[in-house]
């Protein structure tokens, strides 16, 4: 019995539609992405990067192809569907954080649990807790988010992240607002949960964080050009786990 | 998303910005605020109308002179449509009784060195008897009063405080105009019957006041219908207008020179009165809650545009449409439902203090809380709430996540 890949596309397409003028963005997409990997999906601005982890981490819809979770083709999923994926299954880091302002550290990571269905009430508070304690923010829980710097917002939107336990956290540039000794702590962040055995597929356009992945694909104008790995890294990835 | 955490987020959102929560709630509370103010004001003039009516009995019945229109004020200005021919012929009607004729009589009266113009009333015993009328103190005039036209003089609560105080005035002498009265008798006070003031007069033989006016003419008739206020009521009609040639086929009661008004006529338009108030007020209602709603719904959009950002990370971290649509719904629901609550503490606190402002004047004015009213603003606050939040909540539930998480 053949394992299906936890995501895979086939000559997957994405185009924009705006009031008849049609814009395409993504090309015949062909990808498998197994469980547990740690992939970068690089490229420069505009090659439709971040429309492909939108579609990856159903947010927005493919126009062409094929996308397949876990073996399963999403157009047979419906509205209710896609939200329960994303409550259950995947979760997400933004460049910009989008913290709820007003809302203490521990509450912000307790959000994603309202929309758990399986999550009991009174599991949520020490979930999240456990989410605050793994992103290093316990001294600081009860913070609001106007009162905490960049690199520890980051680490907030990443505890709200792994908070549901998903398979596969997607991260859209998620250094992008910060400064390079809080980008490595946030890619730290990420290395560890990937060697925990989450999929982390990372957006981004510079070198240095996609080289924290085992796997870089690279976009060009909305067409896969180069799908390497990182022999660096999983090299080093492999050294860890010998130690 | 469980109801419990829906109510939770929507609260936040609603107590997040307390000053322009409380602003838009402000056309809900005035709204139905002044619903339920109007609404207990209404109940409690309809309790001071009705408490006079009552206190007639629903058969009892006057005869005005005049023309509809001039309406009981216009007892006194000299109408003389009323003869003692007419009185005659009434008494012979099979569907009236205790047929009580009444003359007033104009005259300046003091006690000592009191002097006032109480409305002096020659009335005979069913006079009492019609307008339910009791003593508080000795007697009422009797037949013998009338037959021997003796000058005697029951008091009026309130002429009997003016003239007497906490004396007792039985056996004294009242100067009436150039004649003295001997009081033998005081009434309970009653307040006011058809508009008038019972308490402030002073009842005199229907005899003497006839002799000492020199009226060729009544200045009403009171009397009791034996069962039918509507069979009474075309009688004399009927009758009167037989006999002072009234040709009034349309029944055009301007035409008449007298006018017959009854409890049960009181009662009826006092229906209509309420029928019209509680249309007024539905009216009222109505404008103020959409205004109130056209209010929320206004800011419920603005919030909708300023948390874009927040709408789209929660349908990214799965978030269903209807858990949106319900979050948004229930704020605005919560924003007119609080709105509304205040709005009914608000109304019956005014009507309180109103009640005790006007119980000062009108003692028959009682404080009072229409209870349907009450809960009919409460459920249209809530109705509004939900006409006027769902459009801004399907606007919300409806975002695409990624444009929202996008969206500044």
């Amino acid at each position: 019995m053949t394992v299906s890949p936890l995501i895979q596309t086939k000559d997957l397409c994405k185009s924009y539609d705006n009031d008849g003028v049609v814009t395409p963005v993504l090309f015949d997409i062909n990808l498998q992405i197994s469980k547990g990997e740690f992939v970068a999906i690089m490229g420069p601005s505009g090659s439709g990067k971040s429309t492909l982890m939108h579609i990856l981490g159903f947010l927005d819809a493919h126009t062409g192809g094929q996308y397949l979770f876990q073996g399963q083709p999403t157009t047979a999923f419906d509205d209710d569907d896609l939200a329960r994926i994303r409550a259950t299954r995947v979760s997400f880091v933004f460049q910009a954080f989008n913290l709820l302002p007003r809302t203490t550290v521990l509450q912000n990571i307790m959000l994603p649990l309202l929309y758990h269905p399986a999550v009991a009430v009174g599991e949520r508070e020490k979930l999240a807790l456990q989410a605050v304690e793994t992103v290093g923010l316990m001294d600081r829980k009860d913070y609001v988010s106007s009162q905490l710097s960049g690199g520890q917002k980051q680490r907030v939107a990443i505890g709200r992240a792994l908070v549901t336990n998903p398979e596969v956290i997607f991260a859209d540039e998620p250094t992008g607002n910060l400064d390079s000794a809080s980008g490595i702590a946030v890619m730290d962040a990420l290395q560890k949960l990937n060697d925990e055995g989450h999929t982390i597929i990372l957006v981004t356009h510079e070198r240095a964080t996609a080289e924290h992945a085992r796997r870089i694909i690279h976009i060009t104008d909305g067409r896969i050009d180069n799908d390497t790995r990182n022999f660096a890294r999983v090299i080093a990835s492999e050294k860890n786990h010998l130690k | 998303m469980r109801f419990r955490d829906t109510f939770r987020t929507a609260l936040k959102g609603v107590t997040v910005n307390l000053s322009r929560s409380a602003l838009t709630m402000l056309g809900i509370i005035i709204g139905v605020g002044s619903v339920v103010l109007m609404s207990s004001v209404g109940q409690s003039i309809q309790g001071v109308i009705l408490s006079q009516i009552s206190s007639l009995g629903p058969k009892s019945m006057v005869i005005f002179p005049g023309p509809e229109g001039l309406g009981p004020q216009g007892v006194t200005t000299g109408f003389d449509s009323l003869t003692f021919e007419d009185l005659s012929e009434i008494r012979k009607l099979k569907s009236i009784t205790t047929v009580a004729p009444v003359i007033f009589v104009v005259a300046v009266t003091s006690y000592g060195n009191e002097e006032g113009n109480p409305r002096i009333v020659g009335a005979t015993p069913e006079f009492f008897e019609n307008q339910k009328l009791s003593a508080s103190m000795g007697r009422l005039i009797d037949q013998e009063d009338l037959d021997g036209a003796k000058k005697v003089a029951i008091l009026g609560s309130d002429a009997l405080e003016k003239f007497f105080g906490s004396v007792s005035p039985l056996g004294q002498r009242i100067k009436i105009g150039e004649t003295y009265y001997t009081v033998v008798g005081a009434m309970d006070p009653v307040g006011s019957q058809f508009g008038q003031n019972v308490d402030d007069r002073i009842l005199i033989p229907f005899t003497v006041a006839k002799n000492v006016s020199g009226q060729k003419y009544l200045n009403l008739i009171t009397l009791q219908a034996v069962d039918s206020f509507d069979l009474a009521f075309d009688d004399i009609r009927t009758l009167l207008r037989y006999r002072h040639g009234i040709s009034n086929p349309e029944n055009d009661e301007k035409k008449d020179d007298f006018m017959v008004h009854s409890s049960e006529q009181a009662n009826r338009i006092l229906g209509s009165v309420s029928l019209g108030l509680t249309m007024f007020i539905t009216t009222v209602a109505a404008i103020s809650l959409i205004v109130g709603g056209i209010g929320i719904m206004n800011i419920m959009l603005v919030t909708v545009k300023e948390r874009t950002q927040e709408i789209g990370l929660r349908k990214a971290i799965g978030g269903r449409k209807r858990d949106i649509l319900l979050q948004f719904l229930s704020e605005s629901v919560m924003l007119t439902v609080i709105g509304g609550i205040i709005g009914m503490v608000l109304g019956v606190f005014l009507a309180f203090v109103i009640s005790g402002i006007v119980r000062n004047y009108l003692s028959s004015y009682a404080f009072a809380v229409s209870v349907q009213s009450m809960v009919a603003a409460f459920f249209m606050a809530l109705f509004t709430g939900i006409v006027f939040g769902i459009s801004p909540a399907r606007a919300a539930a409806n975002l695409h996540p990624i444009e929202a998480l996008r969206y500044e």
